[in-house]
C-alpha cells in the first residue's frame, strides 16, 4: 500500500509514541529479565559480591557431573510424559468435548459448558490440595471402599510408578475447559454450507470430522497445541500443591519447572543455597527447547487466511 | 480550557506549600529516638510466643521495638536470599546451623558476633560449635534446640495394658499387638520425606551409631556409612514399615499430626516443635525415647536448631548488638526461654527450669544418655537427599537395607 499526498494515512514517524509505552513495559518486563538470564547462566556465584564468568562452565557441568545429569534427564523425560498426558486426555477430550457440545441435537450445552469450565477457574493450589486429600488412602479410603470401590484405595501420589500420572491427570482436570471452548468457537465458525455440502455427498460423522471440521480448525489446534507444550514445560505449580519440590516420590513427579526452582531459587531442602547460575543454564536450556518445539508446529498449522 | 488551567496551577503550587509542612512533622517523630527493628524467621508457627518474648524486651530496652516477621519455613531460605542480595533483609534473623549459616557469614550477610558480651562465656563448647565458622569466629546467638522423641497415646496405651518399652523389640513387640487389635500404631507418613529424615531416622540413628564422639569417626572416614551399625539403622526402618497406616507412601506431615491427634493412631515419633500442636488435645499423651535395640545404649538427638544473629548491613546495629547481649544474660535466657515456643529448649548453660510439663518430659528423656546433633548436619550435609532417598526406599521394600547402606556410603566424598 502505498502512501498517497492526501491519503487518510497520516505522515512521519508518529506511530512510535504510540508503541512506547507497550514497548518499554515489554523490554522491562519479559526481554531484559530473558536476555539476563542467558547472561546469568555464564557465571558462577550467588550474589554480586562472589559472581565469575566460567562461559559454557555450567552447562558442561549440568550435563556431566553424575547426579546433576541424573536429575536433569529425569525432568526432561518427566516432562515430555507430562505434555504427551495432556496432549492426549486434555486436547484430544477437549475436541471430543467441543464436537459433541456444537453437534445441532445436543441438549444441555449450557450446563455441560459450564460444569467443563468450572474447574478452570479454582486456584491450582486449592486444586491441588484438594486432590491431594480424596487421592490419599487414609482419608478417602474409608468412603471409597463403602462405594465398593476398594480397588481404588491406593496411595497414587505415593508410588512412583503413578504418581506423575496422577499430577498429569489433575492438571488436565482442572484445564480442560480452556482447550474446550476455543474449539467450541472455532467449530462454530465453520461455515454451515462446508458441513452441509460434506452431508450430502455422504459422509458419515467420523468422515464428517477427519475432512471437514479438523482441517478448517487446524490453526487453533496448533495454537493449544504450543499453549500446552509452553505450559507444561514450564509448570511448577500442580506439583508444588500435591508433591513437593523435589518431585516426590523419589524424584518421579521431577518437572524442568521443579528442577529449575531447587537449583535457582530455592536450593536443595534444608541447607537452601541457590546456585542462580546453573538455574539460569537450566533455564536456558528450556528456552532453546521450547523455540525449536514451537516454530515447527507454528508452521506447519498457521496459515495465511 | 484558561479556567481549569488555572486551576491546575493553582493546585500544583498549593501542594509544593503543603509538603514541607508532613515533611517537618515527619522529622519531629524521629526527634524521640524511636528505633524500630524487624527480626525474620521461618516459625510462623511462634508469632505469638515471640510476641510476648519481645514485649518483654520493651521493658528493658524502651525506645526498641522489635517487630517479628516470619516466612514460611520452604520458602524462608528463598527468602531471605531474596532479601539480603537485595539489601532490604530484616535486622535480626534466625540463623541455620552448619554449612547453612556459615554460608551466609561468608556471603557478607551475617556480622561477626564473637565479641557480644556473654556470648563466649555462657554457652558451652558444644553449644556454640554449630555456629562457629572453622576459624572460631561466631556468626550467631544460639537461641533454642529440638529434641526427638516417640509421642504416645496414654489412654490407649492403658487400655490396652501397654507398657513404656525400653528396647526396640519391645517397641516393635508393642506395635504388633495395637495393630493385632485394628488400631495403627505409627502415624509417621514418607510423602514429605524430610520428616521421616529428620525426625524418625536421624532421631533414631544415635541409638545404632552413638553419640558426637562416634560419629566424628563417620566423618574422618574411619569408619565407614555402611557398617553393621547402619544397616542395623535401615533394617529397623524397614521391619516398622508395617506399622505405619496402610497408604503411608500417601501420608504428609500435616496428616500425620492430624492422625494422632485425632487418636487414628497411637504413636508418633517426631520432633519436640510439635508439642505446642497437641496442647489441647483430648486425651492423655507423652513422651519417651526411641529405644536402642538390646545391647546398644540410648542416644537422644538433640538438635541445635536455632540461633539468632544481626544483620551486617543493619542501620541500628548498636540496638541489635544490645538484643543479642541480652540473650546471652542469665535474665535475658530464662525470659526467652518462659516464651519459647513449645518444644524449644534453651541452650545456655544457666539452670533453667520450663513452665510446660511436656517441655520438661522432653528435657528430662536427656539425663543419663549421650546426646547429638542430627547425624548429617554438622559435616555431611551432601549425603541428606541420598540418605533421605534410601530411608524411603528401603521401606517401601525396594532396596535392602544392605543396599541402602552402600548407596549412601559410596557417595561420601
Amino acid at each position: 500500500m502505498s502512501k498517497k499526498k492526501n491519503s487518510i494515512i497520516p505522515h512521519g514517524n508518529y506511530w512510535i509514541i504510540y508503541v512506547l509505552p507497550a514497548l518499554l513495559f515489554y523490554v522491562v518486563f519479559m526481554a531484559w529479565p530473558l536476555l539476563d538470564s542467558l547472561r546469568l547462566s555464564l557465571f558462577t556465584g550467588n550474589n554480586i559480591a562472589t559472581r565469575k564468568f566460567i562461559g559454557f562452565g555450567n552447562f558442561v557441568r549440568l550435563f556431566t557431573e553424575e547426579t546433576s545429569r541424573a536429575r536433569y534427564w529425569g525432568a526432561f523425560v518427566h516432562t515430555w510424559y507430562f505434555f504427551f498426558i495432556h496432549m492426549l486426555v486434555q486436547n484430544c477430550l477437549g475436541i471430543l468435548f467441543a464436537v459433541i457440545l456444537t453437534n445441532a441435537t445436543m441438549k444441555g450445552r449450557q450446563f455441560y459448558q459450564t460444569v467443563i469450565f468450572i474447574p478452570t477457574t479454582f486456584a491450582v493450589l486449592v486444586t491441588g490440595y484438594l486432590w491431594k486429600l480424596l487421592l490419599n488412602p487414609v482419608w478417602c479410603g474409608d468412603v471409597l471402599s463403602k462405594m465398593h470401590l476398594s480397588f481404588l484405595v491406593r496411595p497414587w501420589l505415593g508410588e512412583s510408578t503413578t504418581a506423575l500420572t496422577c499430577v498429569a491427570l489433575i492438571s488436565c482436570w482442572q484445564w480442560m475447559g480452556i482447550p474446550t471452548m476455543m474449539f467450541v468457537a472455532a467449530l462454530r465458525n465453520i461455515p454451515e454450507d462446508c458441513i452441509e455440502a460434506a452431508d450430502i455427498e455422504g459422509a458419515n460423522a467420523w468422515q464428517l470430522f477427519a475432512h471437514v471440521k479438523l482441517p478448517m480448525i487446524l490453526p487453533v489446534v496448533g495454537m493449544i497445541a504450543i499453549l500446552t507444550f509452553v505450559n507444561n514445560f514450564n509448570a511448577f505449580d500442580v506439583v508444588f500443591a500435591t508433591e513437593n519440590v523435589n518431585g516426590a516420590p523419589s524424584y518421579s513427579t521431577d518437572l524442568i519447572g521443579t528442577l529449575f526452582y531447587r537449583v535457582g531459587i530455592a536450593g536443595q531442602h534444608p541447607i537452601g543455597i541457590p546456585d542462580t547460575g546453573m538455574g539460569a543454564a537450566i533455564a536456558t536450556i528450556t528456552f532453546i527447547v521450547l523455540l525449536l518445539g514451537v516454530l515447527p508446529v507454528l508452521k506447519a498449522t498457521q496459515r495465511e487466511q | 480550557m484558561k479556567k481549569s488551567s488555572r486551576f491546575l496551577i493553582a493546585s500544583f503550587v498549593l501542594t509544593l506549600l503543603i509538603i514541607p509542612c508532613l515533611v517537618a512533622q515527619g522529622t519531629q517523630e524521629q526527634g524521640s529516638q524511636k528505633v524500630v527493628l524487624t527480626m525474620g524467621s521461618w516459625r510462623t508457627d511462634d508469632v505469638e510466643q515471640m510476641g510476648r518474648l519481645l514485649t518483654e524486651y520493651k521493658k528493658i530496652a524502651p525506645n526498641v521495638e522489635i517487630q517479628f516477621q516470619p516466612t514460611n519455613p520452604p520458602d524462608y531460605n528463598a527468602t531471605l536470599r531474596l532479601q539480603l542480595d537485595s539489601k532490604t533483609g530484616p535486622d535480626l534473623m534466625y540463623a541455620r546451623s552448619y554449612a547453612a549459616g556459615q554460608e551466609l557469614f561468608n556471603a557478607g550477610y551475617f556480622a561477626d558476633c564473637t565479641d557480644i558480651p556473654g556470648l563466649m562465656q555462657n554457652f558451652t563448647s558444644s553449644n556454640l560449635a554449630p555456629w562457629r565458622m572453622p576459624n572460631g569466629k561466631m556468626f550467631a546467638v544460639p537461641f533454642a534446640a529440638v529434641s526427638h522423641a516417640v509421642y504416645y497415646n496414654k489412654d490407649i496405651f492403658k487400655a490396652n495394658g501397654l507398657a513404656v518399652p525400653t528396647t526396640w523389640e519391645e517397641f516393635l513387640a508393642i506395635c504388633d499387638k495395637l495393630q493385632k487389635k485394628g488400631i495403627t500404631p505409627l502415624a509417621n507418613g514418607v510423602a514429605d520425606e524430610w520428616d521421616i529424615l529428620e525426625c524418625f531416622f536421624l532421631g533414631m540413628l544415635p541409638d545404632y551409631v552413638g553419640g558426637a564422639s562416634e560419629r566424628v569417626k563417620y566423618e574422618s572416614g574411619e569408619k565407614k556409612l555402611n557398617d553393621s551399625s547402619f544397616v542395623a539403622a535401615y533394617q529397623a526402618m524397614a521391619d516398622v514399615a508395617k506399622y505405619c497406616p496402610k497408604g503411608y507412601e500417601s501420608v504428609t506431615y500435616n496428616d500425620s499430626q492430624v492422625l494422632f491427634n485425632t487418636q487414628k493412631a497411637a504413636m508418633f515419633i517426631d520432633g519436640s516443635w510439635t508439642a505446642g500442636v497437641y496442647a489441647d488435645a483430648t486425651f492423655n499423651w507423652g513422651v519417651f525415647a526411641i529405644p536402642a535395640p538390646k545391647g546398644r545404649k540410648t542416644a537422644i538427638c538433640f538438635h541445635p536448631d536455632m540461633a539468632i544473629t544481626m544483620n551486617t548491613t543493619t542501620k541500628h546495629p548498636a540496638e541489635a548488638k544490645a538484643f543479642l547481649a541480652w540473650l546471652c544474660t542469665k535474665e535475658g535466657a530464662t525470659t526467652a526461654s518462659k516464651n519459647l515456643p513449645s518444644g524449644y529448649f534453651p541452650m545456655i548453660n544457666f539452670e533453667i527450669k520450663l513452665d510446660d510439663v511436656h517441655a520438661n518430659e522432653f528435657l528430662a528423656l536427656n539425663s543419663g544418655k549421650e546426646t547429638d546433633a542430627r547425624f548429617v548436619w554438622p559435616a555431611l550435609m551432601d549425603l541428606y537427599s541420598p540418605m533421605n532417598q534410601a530411608v524411603i526406599k528401603v521401606m517401601k521394600g525396594q532396596l535392602t537395607a544392605q543396599q541402602a547402606a552402600d548407596s549412601v556410603a559410596a557417595l561420601k566424598k
